[in-house]
């Protein structure tokens, strides 16, 4: 017994020494302390980030829901009436061809009942944004599509008429960035338009696209189109969005391996 | 019963398209006295707008645009008007549909009256063949039974 003291304090244990050790253990004591803080306060700071990527993707969710519910409206019903009017005023004046008071009379009766019929169908959830400045790129949107269909009709001639046909029919599906329904349409429309491509469905912003071969399947998949549609309809501010509902699932993973 | 459909190219596209067939539709009735087509084809026309909107917004959209009660009273109205401008010519001592007769009422010559009469007449068709074509669309697409009783009596919404 005495050895054994001996051996582990060799020099007379002393208050000194106690304390060292006393000292050194409630060193210790609040390294793991702050140690354990920090963890507490980082697993925080991370519930934190997952809860607030998750709430922007349910706030996504839900907007998407809304575009597809079509009750996204943002302009009024009173400015869509006029506006519905206006351009249907302009379809009877094309139409008629007859400028005499009693034909335009009865054209504004028309109009009006119509307009009155069905002012919500035709802005039915129209984004924010300048009708005229979506106006005037979709019709610098025409050029470059003609241009499109006239080359990839060549194309598809060339498919049909080598004795060969190398065609390798594929269904190739995609996940579009677009988010109203009406640049859907467009892109939709558009790919179905040109030769080699149909636009089979679209579900849950997934495209489902029949290519007649390798070369047309790539050339849709460098999503310049896409792109170009999102210009049209000012949507190309989706794309931070989307990286930030990226970042959460990096957050859950490192949240798991703490 | 005929459900609403889910493709969002069909809907958008029908969204954008009614307007302006409803339109096209009261063009071809309102100038069908000195151009082809008339009442009936633009009857026909707008309650074809009317199926499209069935068909792809589904019947509770239609009911709150266009209640079934105006569709059968418009149906009504319209043969009313024929028949009353047939007779109205038949009282102010022409025959029946002679509209150069109006000219008494609406105080213009025989010439304008006749084209007057045509046109209150197409509407009158108009009117009517809209409500008709569109009722026998829905009873054919319904089998004859309301939404609201099918719902009632418990069946799915939707049930082709």
């Amino acid at each position: 017994m005495r050895l054994c003291r001996y051996f582990l304090y060799p020099t007379q244990p002393g208050v000194i020494e106690a304390m060292e050790v006393t000292l050194f253990i409630h060193a210790a004591d609040d390294a793991f302390r702050i140690l354990e803080n920090a963890k507490a306060q980082a697993v925080g700071l991370l519930d934190t980030a997952t809860r607030l990527t998750s709430e922007t993707r349910w706030m996504e969710e839900k907007k998407l829901q809304t575009i597809l519910k079509g009750a996204h409206e943002t302009r009024s019903g009173i400015q869509s009436f006029v506006i519905t009017f206006v351009m249907l005023m302009g379809f009877w004046a094309l139409l008629s061809g007859k400028f005499d008071a009693f034909h335009l009379s009865l054209g504004v009766i028309c109009s009006l009942i119509v307009a009155y019929l069905s002012h919500d169908l035709l802005f039915a959830n129209v984004r924010v944004g300048d009708g005229r400045v979506i106006v005037r790129r979709f019709l610098a949107f025409i050029p470059w599509l003609l241009r499109e269909i006239i080359t990839s009709n060549f194309y598809v001639a060339y498919l049909a008429l080598s004795p060969k046909m190398p065609i390798d029919p594929q269904i190739m599906r995609f996940k579009t960035k677009l988010e109203s329904d009406i640049s859907w349409v467009v892109l939709a429309n558009s790919i179905t338009l040109t030769p080699g491509t149909v636009t089979i469905d679209i579900a849950d912003r997934e495209f489902m696209v029949h290519a007649l071969d390798r070369k047309t399947a790539a050339g849709l998949d460098t999503g310049e189109m896409e792109d170009r549609v999102a210009h049209i309809f000012m949507e190309a501010d989706h794309i931070y969005i989307q990286d930030v509902l990226d970042v959460s699932r990096i957050f859950a993973e490192l949240k798991r391996g703490m | 019963m005929i459900g609403k459909s889910d493709d969002i190219i069909i809907k958008t596209i029908a969204r954008i398209f009614v307007p302006f067939l409803q339109l096209y539709a009261l063009y071809v009735i309102m100038h069908g006295h000195y151009s082809p087509g008339g009442g009936f084809q633009g009857g026909v026309i707008l309650g074809a707008s009317m199926a499209l909107l069935l068909i792809t917004h589904g019947y509770d959209e239609l009911k709150r645009r266009l209640p079934e009660g105006v569709l059968l009273l418009l149906g009504s109205l319209g043969v009313l008007i024929y028949a009353g401008i047939g007779l109205l010519c038949l009282i102010l001592g022409g025959n029946y549909l002679d509209y150069s007769q109006l000219s008494v009422i609406l105080g213009v010559d025989a010439a304008h009256a006749r084209s007057l009469g045509i046109l209150g007449v197409e509407l009158g068709v108009g009117f009517t063949v809209m409500a008709i074509m569109y009722s026998i669309f829905f009873d054919i697409s319904t089998g004859g039974i309301l939404p609201e009783d099918q719902r009632r009596e418990g069946r799915v919404e939707g049930e082709r």
